[in-house]
């Protein structure tokens, strides 16, 4: 017994000792609490990001995540509250935040529910990735920001744009096959199928998808790239250092013959741009259906 | 009458050993500061002089939204989140302390009875096909799905293990360990297999899981692995003799009386248990199993009876260290714990062992 | 008190012991003697309750020892493996304190570490009780073990008139000639203090020097069993051993036991030299 006590005292006694430091001091220092007025947005998904900045509500805005590359100064002068789909529950908080506003593809879950709780308001934008889709979600974040009258008009402006690119799609006369590559690892490429945003963005430039039967994001065969037979290929383009391999997907085996690398048709664009169905969305159909199409350059020109 | 004593060529240090109950009050020590310290700590800053504050809002005694805080934080988020990480730490370094006995080699880790494997091809599974082919079966569950998934895929690979290692109705360790790499293997391969077919979003979702992570702690998962951190208090004591005598032979274990069938299936099932909930309730996480052991056996000798429920108490002093990093080092982001436990650890494994040398292993 | 009857072993197609029946009593020490192979070994691990039998059983004070668990067992005899594999660095104190372990026994350090003392004393190591093991040679090493089967039976609690056993696997086969009869010594020590002694050894001459009883087996079978002079004959051990053995008397009245090749080369050296 003279042992169990010897050690239940020392235990004890370290307790009471470590507890020392922390009940007398803050640890570190976190930012302020929020005054009631200025809301404190953190905003999770490129999206999202970039309305808030086309809005003009920039400033309200105190953390984004990794994805919000657009505009630069969003990862430049705000926190970054990492990955959107590894958040941590407790370094959210710590930002303060008034108003959570989050793609639905944020988590994981658990985190997601803990900020649900938290008494933050937290708003999942929904993620559609279709002309409508945009102005809504442009027409909901401009809502919740007070920003009724400037939403209402960057939503009009891009419905309008939206309209533009209807009508010249009217005028297309033979539809092209467009094929998109996600990634070429090892020399097999991952092409975009049906449901997703590089789809959906290829349909409003005007062009069918060449990846016929795919469903989502999918690694493909060469003898299926083949069957594709695609008219252009689209790349996404990460920086400088990422020229020379965009140029490799004309090489793969499966699209050497395409009529794609035959008119040496690959179209390279930013990656956010191209599939974040931001504000920008209309443009980057435009430019797309520009590139896939040169002679319909006219019909598209938008101010 | 006795024989001569000999004279040995090589004069060496008498090793010095700790006494069991120092170090044990040591390590509980260590354990307690560092717990204090994991609920003192976070990006938000709230220390523990809000304890009492958020004691209150918890009992409901004040709905002031400075104390509603303060309980969110330390109660609701740092609480279950110690509390898990010192759990996973003691359930994967004890597994490898035990595996190491069993297998009578200081390299072994939970990892060799396919648990790990099993986990993860189980979990990479959901997380793939939970929306396409699995999706009946993965929604109902909702966020239980993934830890309830790594924990039956553990589970069942074992199980498979032991069948094929125990098929003449004594468990061959020396069967259980290739077959033990075979299943890793088949297991790793398949999982390789669904993770070609996911997408993009969910083969990021994989890749982070594989790499751990504590940040979904909650009550409800502290409480799921309660009654196995409770096993494992129960179970270590009667694997320390059998254990000891296990590290000189299994036929040496027999002729001391030691059962070795019990103590074989015991420490299996114990492993398979605890790895998989820890696996369920924090991913991947690597490195813990192999080194605590080591370290323990630098500090106080082979001896299991220190070993095992030292490696617990180690096991989770490290993992509640290595959380607080992982929160701490980029907040408000935060890092997946696995990249943190390899990144601390192994360059002060690396000095130990070359400190106080390998200890006679040859 | 342990005794085996009709015991064979079979793994697969080959036979390794043959209807083997062999008793060893207390206060008597039995050697296992015979060539490479011929199932010694077998028989020892048969009658210490590691191996099963295919045929036949082994029991102590005539219960099978199938029936009586392990922990048990381990309370009335100890075994001293051919060798023993320890890949963690305990020191010699330690693994001698492990005899100690037995489910059961309910010992506690201190008295563990007394007895590991005096097993130590026993076969002459106590100066070396704090080196690591795997700094000790390999008969240093081997003193060590049979210094735990020591400590195993010392400190085992038994009834009133429950005598022990000691079985050894080749015991001297990694000691220095000066070390083996300090080591047979001792074990012989063991066997006249009551213990019975079963003790499986090649070397025919410390067979014959200090075993009570001598049990000689080739290819599984048993083909002599009686004191060291009624197996040690010349034509008995040349057929086992498959070559001319001469039994020669040395100076005082030993019998030694040599290949005739060597014995007539040190006739013949004798006689020139």
């Amino acid at each position: 017994m003279r042992m169990t006590t010897r050690f239940l005292i020392s235990a004890g006694a370290a307790f009471l000792l470590a507890t020392v430091p922390f009940v007398s001091r803050e640890a570190f220092a976190a930012d302020a609490p929020a005054a009631a007025s200025t809301p404190r947005v953190l905003s999770i998904g490129g999206d999202i990001t970039e309305i808030l900045y086309d809005l003009g509500q920039q400033d309200k805005i105190v953390a984004v995540d990794t994805t919000s590359q657009y505009p630069a100064d969003a990862l430049k002068d705000k926190k970054s509250v990492g990955y959107m789909r590894a958040l941590s529950a407790e370094g959210v908080l710590s930002v303060n935040p008034t108003l959570i506003i989050a793609s639905d593809e944020a988590g994981p879950p658990e985190v997601v529910n803990a900020l649900k709780s938290s008494g933050v308001r937290y708003i999942t934008i929904e993620d559609k990735p279709t002309a409508d889709g945009v102005s809504a979600k442009v027409r909901h974040v401009g809502n919740l920001l007070g920003a009724d009258d400037a939403a209402q008009a960057l939503a009009a402006k891009i419905e309008s744009e939206f309209a533009t690119l209807k009508a010249a799609r009217k005028e297309i006369k033979t539809r092209k096959k467009v094929l998109f590559i996600l990634a070429i690892q090892n020399g097999r490429a991952t092409v975009a199928g049906a449901g997703t945003a590089a789809d959906s963005i290829m349909q409003l430039a005007g062009a069918d998808n060449a990846a016929v039967g795919v469903s989502g994001y999918k690694p493909v065969s060469d003898e299926q790239l083949t069957e594709f037979a695609p008219d252009a290929v689209i790349v996404m383009r990460r920086g400088e250092s990422d020229q020379h391999k965009a140029g490799q997907a004309l090489t793969l085996a499966g699209l050497r013959q395409s009529p794609a690398a035959k008119t040496d048709k690959l179209i390279e664009m930013d990656g956010l741009y191209l599939l974040g169905f931001g504000p920008r969305a209309p443009s980057a159909a435009r430019d797309l259906m520009k590139s896939i199409y040169p002679e319909a350059g006219q019909a598209a020109a938008m101010p | 009458m006795t024989i001569a004593d000999s004279k040995t060529e090589s004069a060496v240090m008498i090793p010095s050993r700790p006494s069991r109950s120092s170090v044990f009050m040591a390590l509980t020590a260590l354990l307690f500061f560092m717990a204090l310290l994991s609920l003192a700590i976070g990006p938000t800053g709230i220390s523990l002089h809000a304890l009492p504050r958020a004691l209150a809002a918890y009992l409901g005694y004040t709905s002031d939204s400075a104390a509603e805080r303060d309980r969110l934080v330390l109660i609701d988020l740092r609480l279950p989140r110690t509390l898990l990480a010192a759990f996973v730490g003691a359930a994967l370094a004890t597994s490898g302390a035990m595996m190491q006995g069993l297998f009578r080699n200081p390299l072994a880790d939970p990892g060799l009875i396919g648990v790990s494997s099993g986990a993860a091809l189980a979990a990479i599974a959901t997380i793939v096909l939970g929306h396409g082919i699995a999706a009946p079966l993965v929604a109902p569950l909702g966020i239980y799905a993934l830890p309830l998934a790594a924990f039956v895929g553990g589970l069942i690979t074992t199980i498979i293990l032991v069948a094929i290692a125990g098929r003449h109705g004594q468990l061959a360790v020396g069967t259980l360990l290739l077959a033990g790499i075979a299943v890793g293997a088949l297991a790793g391969s398949i999982s390789g297999f669904i993770a070609y077919a996911s997408d993009d979003r969910e083969l990021r979702d994989l890749t982070l899981w594989s790499m751990g992570s504590l940040s979904g702690a909650s009550w409800q998962k502290v409480f799921a692995v309660t009654p196995f951190a409770i096993a494992i208090g129960f179970v270590i004591p009667r694997l320390t003799r059998g254990l000891n005598g296990f590290l000189l032979g299994e036929a040496e274990a027999m002729h001391l009386g030691i059962d070795t069938e019990q103590i074989k299936r015991l420490t299996i099932a114990t492993t398979a248990a605890a790895v998989g909930a820890a696996v369920a309730v924090a991913g991947v996480i690597g490195f813990v199993g192999l080194v605590v052991p080591h370290v323990m056996r630098l500090i106080s000798g082979p001896d299991n009876r220190i070993v095992l429920p030292g490696s617990a108490l180690l096991g989770a002093t490290l993992v509640m260290v290595a959380d607080m990093i992982a929160r701490m080092a980029v907040r408000p982001a935060e890092l997946p714990i696995g990249v943190v436990l390899a990144l601390i650890g192994a360059p002060v494994f690396l000095h130990l062992v070359l400190r106080r040398g390998m200890g006679g292993w040859e | 008190m342990l005794e085996a009857r009709h015991v064979t072993v079979r793994r697969g197609p080959k036979v390794l012991v043959a209807d083997a029946s062999l008793s060893i009593v207390p206060g008597k020490l039995t050697a296992i003697i015979g060539p490479n192979g011929a199932g010694k070994s077998t028989l020892l691990r048969v009658m210490a309750g590691e191996l099963r039998p295919s045929d036949g059983a082994v029991s102590l004070d005539g219960r099978d020892i199938r029936d009586i668990p392990v922990a048990r067992l381990a309370t009335r005899r100890s075994v001293v493996p051919q060798s023993t594999n320890l890949s963690f660095p305990f020191t010699v104190l330690e693994v001698v304190m492990l005899g100690a372990t037995v489910p059961g026994f309910g010992i506690k350090d201190p008295e563990a570490a007394a007895a590991a003392r005096d097993a130590l004393a026993a076969v002459g190591l106590r100066t070396l009780e704090n080196r690591m093991l795997h700094e000790l040679s390999g008969g240093e090493r081997q003193r060590v073990h049979i210094a735990r089967a020591l400590c195993q039976l010392h400190t085992a609690p038994r009834g009133p008139g429950e005598t022990a056993a000691l079985l050894l696997d080749e015991p001297t086969a990694s000691l220095d000639l000066k070390h083996q009869d300090g080591v047979l010594t001792v074990v012989k020590e063991q066997s006249q203090s009551g213990r019975a002694v079963m003790l499986v050894i090649h070397d025919l001459n410390l067979a014959a020097a200090f075993a009570d009883e001598v049990v000689l087996m080739a290819d599984g079978r048993i083909v002599g069993q009686g004191t060291p002079d009624d197996v040690l004959n010349e034509d008995l051990l040349s057929h086992t051993f498959g070559c001319r053995l001469r039994i020669e008397a040395s100076g005082d009245g030993r019998r030694l036991v040599l290949p005739e090749a060597i014995a007539r080369r040190a006739r013949t050296g004798a006689a020139t030299g």
